[in-house]
């Protein structure tokens, strides 16, 4: 039962939250420290656990538990910004126990089970979480909610076919026949719909940035890690998946969409959220390379990196929108004079997610290039290069309106609250994580004899 | 901790301390930055030390275990580098010496010192890991130095700046990543260092590679049809920014080039020079006909250094021993020289908020001091016989005449570098002349031009004393940096 420890307490804080609704009066204070408490605690948990096998479902392997842990820490900042509503606080570890399911699924079945487990909680939260106008975001969960059943119908589809051709929910046996290489392409369609790879993206900028900021972040780190997983999962069905060979160039392809469209925005929410989709290209090209490169651990482990960084960059930018108050361009301007240390903390960010050194940003960004190069995929090298130089040009130009501009008339009001100091607390140790990130080769050299061969 | 980390330590350190110190007034913070930038200086001349007595030969190094990635902590030091970083941690000094009046917060002092930092590890580390992660943490702190401190259209050259070295740099990056795939594939073990690097097996990848070690560094230098970014930013700087960056930062692409490029690819180097000579060729006359088309003082010199980069880099290119000496001495002379008409031009311009030639006039008998000193860095930067600019630019044009590589010993070259020289009085002593001795114009702002403070003349003092002594007597320069260099471009 040791297998399934995290995901027990995972369930229990579900389980704890929607009994707090009981109470006549809920606890703010009790739903806020069982939010954090469970993913902490699955988090501990983690330590403990090692890769076994229970039954058909489930199968936990070594990628799995470094899976869940990007995950689970992923999810704590919004644990720690949450507004203490019990439904939330149920909706939000329910969608982390879906992700940390889909992490462990010992088979196509259980994927499919783990996919929409943590789906359904979180077109809710969309809808639910937030505070002003609340229709901006009933319209993007129903959105959020389309796209992921189509993803999901996708995968359905493609497993039905998959499963005639090869008769089994687990890896093929021999080659895929037209068949099976129809049904993996559909599953790796649904996969893509929930990274949100271009042609696929489009809903992805409109709940990202109608959602409130914390579960946008949640979505970018969280969500994102699980669906990359997600994607390895299906990659691994089938080396000879004709799909596989499409990857490295969409994601290039997604890494440009969401650099470019991110140039024309104004509101910070949606820039944030291209700028998440341009990330997410280039996770999309390093899944590529790790498929070319026989699934070596090296490439995973770049991933889980990148994914590891990512968690801290996006939570603490999109913490930074909460903390901040502000919504568009013109609210940054002049924001270093009146706020130093949380512009400085969201200066180290905006470098960190243009891959700059010194940031762990960087080292991330090196990690993945590093493979697609390893794996000779050198037309989506230079178009993620490119990429990243796009979104270093608007990086920099939100830091010209942070420190060389003068303040606008209107700067925004500091908002307060706990919630808004969490979210301060949540910015700046996002920065220092970034920051000490960069040690990396220093504190992973344990690792570098078995990974980095 | 060994001296060599304390190195780039020191000012990092320091540019926390200037933080820190901020808290208790902009007083405190610059009296911390003037601290450790001495105690940066004194730590670089003592790293010099052994080395001038042994005439640059030997090499201090510093080396890890293996760290994750086939990343390692190393740093090495020869002539060259400690050079380098002797001039980085001059100019810092005289960056903040030049600006002790400005009333500036502690970020001001905290960049410079951040930058001086960050510009050592470039000129220490032997690991390309860290070589790149030091490489683009210079742009950080000049970022902040051009958009918060510079002149009227500093927001924008602060930007065009770091878009376009980093576009360069990020070319650069993947060119050594393919570097260390490439060694992968031969030993199988993933290794950064620079030494372990030499001979990967390449194949067709290899001048696309080298390609893009060029870009990288070539942006940086900056080689002709890269060099945009360079007048803005040059001219839009604060001065003690443009100081350091044209004292120092452009030093960083002809040494990573003396330091990478060549050493790596010997091969190239010698198939790829007379094209990469052609375009210094062009670097030092395009540079000089522009020079000659400004009427802004500070972007005139902004322009002479692109022509002056030029010869350097005609004499690391030419392959020859006297032309490769040459080349590196005139880094070290292109960083005083030009560090010390950037920092006149910005006296000129917290004086009277101009920098046109045509809005001074006469300033000889209003600002004597500031005359003369021009004068004398003016005529080191064109080349007179006497000053330290002369010994370089003769040794560069005589090595590329010279050289042992096949195309480059024809006369073209030698003939391009001599019109650079010629042109470079022909923009210098016209500006000279318009400035400082010409009648005044009906704009003319010259008498709110007062002279020289005695802090500002001591710190010139300093500048005009180097340019004489490495004019009168080179050899001393040049046995620190010819051992080093020698070894690395053939």
């Amino acid at each position: 039962m040791n297998l399934l420890a995290p995901q027990a307490a995972l369930a229990a804080g579900v389980l704890g939250a929607l009994g707090l609704g009981l109470a006549r009066r809920p606890s703010a204070l009790a739903a806020r420290l069982l939010a954090l408490a469970a993913p902490l605690a699955a988090l501990f948990l983690l330590r403990s656990a090692v890769p076994g096998v229970f039954g058909p479902l489930v199968g936990v392997d070594l990628k799995g538990l470094c899976w869940q842990l990007v995950i689970f820490a992923g999810a704590l900042p919004l644990a720690f910004l949450s507004s203490g509503d019990d439904v939330e606080a149920a909706l939000f570890l329910g969608s982390v126990l879906g992700m940390s399911l889909l992490a462990v699924a010992g088979n196509l079945i259980m994927l499919f089970v783990g996919l929409e487990f943590m789906s359904l909680p979180a077109y809710l939260l969309v809808a639910r979480a937030g505070e002003g106008d609340s229709r901006l975001r009933l319209e993007a969960a129903v959105k959020y909610f389309f796209a992921g059943a189509l993803g999901g119908a996708l995968f359905l589809l493609g497993l039905a076919l998959y499963y005639a051709d090869t008769r089994s929910f687990g890896p093929a046996m021999g080659p895929l026949g037209p068949q099976g290489q129809a049904g993996a392409a559909l599953m790796a369609a649904g996969a893509l719909f929930k990274i949100g790879a271009v042609p696929l993206h489009w809903w992805l900028p409109d709940v990202y940035s109608a959602a409130a900021p914390e579960v946008a972040g949640f979505l970018a780190t969280s969500m994102k890690a699980a669906a990359v997983l997600f994607l390895m999962r299906v990659v691994s069905l089938a080396p000879d998946a004709v799909f596989i060979r499409a990857l490295p160039g969409l994601g290039a392809l997604t890494a440009l969409v969401g650099a470019f469209f991110a140039l024309r925005q104004q509101r910070l929410q949606r820039l944030l959220a291209y700028l998440s989709l341009s990330h997410a290209g280039l996770l999309v090209i390093g899944v590529g390379a790790w498929a070319v490169l026989g699934k070596a651990q090296a490439a995973s482990a770049a991933l889980l990196f990148y994914l590891g960084a990512d968690a801290l960059m996006s939570n603490g930018s999109f913490a930074f929108l909460k903390a901040s108050g502000a919504v568009t361009r013109a609210d940054l301007r002049g924001y270093a004079a009146s706020a130093p240390g949380l512009a400085a903390a969201f200066a180290v960010l905006l470098f960190a997610l243009a891959g700059i050194p010194p940031t762990g940003g960087f080292v991330a960004e090196l990690l993945i290039f590093w493979q697609a190069v390893h794996a000779q995929l050198a037309v989506p090298i230079v178009l993620g290069a490119i990429a990243a130089l796009v979104s270093l040009g608007y990086c920099l130009s939100l830091l010209r309106d942070l420190y060389f501009e003068e303040a606008g008339s209107a700067a925004p009001a500091a908002p307060e609250g706990c919630a808004a100091s969490g979210s301060r607390v949540v910015v700046l140790v996002c920065a220092a994580g970034t920051l000490a990130l960069v040690l990396a080769p220093l504190f992973l050299r344990g690792l570098a004899g078995s990974v980095w061969r | 901790m060994s001296e060599l980390t304390l190195l780039w330590v020191l000012p990092l350190g320091g540019a926390v301390a200037c933080l820190v110190a901020g808290r208790f007034g902009r007083a405190a913070a610059r009296t911390c930055a003037l601290i450790f930038g001495a105690a940066y200086f004194v730590v670089s001349l003592a790293a010099l030390m052994p080395f001038v007595a042994t005439r640059g030969v030997g090499l201090d190094a510093v080396g890890g275990a293996p760290l994750a990635f086939g990343v390692s902590y190393l740093l090495a030091a020869d002539g060259l580098s400690l050079s380098l970083i002797l001039l980085t941690a001059f100019l810092n000094l005289v960056c903040v010496i030049s600006s002790w009046e400005n009333d500036v917060p502690a970020g001001y002092w905290a960049n410079f010192l951040a930058l001086a930092s960050a510009l050592t590890g470039v000129f220490l580390a032997r690991d390309l890991f860290l070589f790149y992660m030091f490489w683009e943490a210079t742009l950080i702190p000049m970022f902040f130095i051009i958009g918060l401190w510079g002149s009227a259209n500093r927001r924008h050259a602060a930007v065009k700046f770091f878009l376009f070295t980093f576009a360069g740099s990020v070319f650069m990056l993947l060119a050594l990543i393919a570097l260390v795939v490439a060694k992968h594939g031969q030993t199988g073990t993933w290794t950064w260092d620079l030494a372990g690097l030499q001979g990967a097996p390449v194949g067709a990848a290899g001048p696309w590679i080298f390609l893009g070690l060029l870009l990288g560094f070539g942006v940086k230098i900056p080689v002709v049809p890269l060099h945009t970014w360079l007048p803005d930013a040059h001219t839009e700087a604060p001065a003690a920014g443009s100081v350091m960056l044209a004292g120092v930062m452009l030093k960083m692409g002809l040494y990573g080039l003396i330091r990478i490029a060549l050493p790596l690819f010997p091969v190239y180097a010698q198939t790829w020079a007379p094209v990469l000579a052609g375009l210094a060729a062009v670097n030092a006359v395009y540079g000089a006909l522009c020079a000659m088309a400004q009427t802004d003082l500070k972007r005139l010199v902004a322009y002479s250094s692109i022509a002056h980069l030029g010869f350097c880099l005609l004499g690391i290119l030419s392959g020859a021993a006297q032309g490769v000496a040459g080349g590196s001495l005139q880094m070290i002379n292109h960083g005083i020289t030009t560090g010390a008409l950037f920092l006149m031009v910005g006296f000129l311009y917290e004086r009277s908020h101009k920098r046109g030639l045509a809005d001074f006039g006469e300033l000889a008998n209003t600002a004597p001091w500031l005359s003369f000193f021009f004068g004398f860095a003016m005529f080191a930067s064109i080349g007179l016989p006497g000053l330290n600019g002369f010994v370089g630019e003769f040794m560069c044009l005589s090595g590329i005449s010279h050289s042992p590589i096949p195309m480059l010993d024809v006369p073209f070259f030698a003939v391009a570098g001599v019109l650079g020289v010629t042109l470079a009085a022909a923009y210098m002593l016209p500006a000279y002349q318009a400035v400082f001795w010409a009648p005044k114009g009906p704009e003319s702002v010259s008498e709110h031009v007062f002279d020289l403070t005695f802090r500002e003349r001591s710190i010139l003092w300093a500048l005009c004393g180097l340019m004489l002594w490495i004019g009168l007597a080179p050899s001393g320069w040049l046995d620190l940096l010819e051992p080093s260099v020698r070894g690395l471009v053939r």
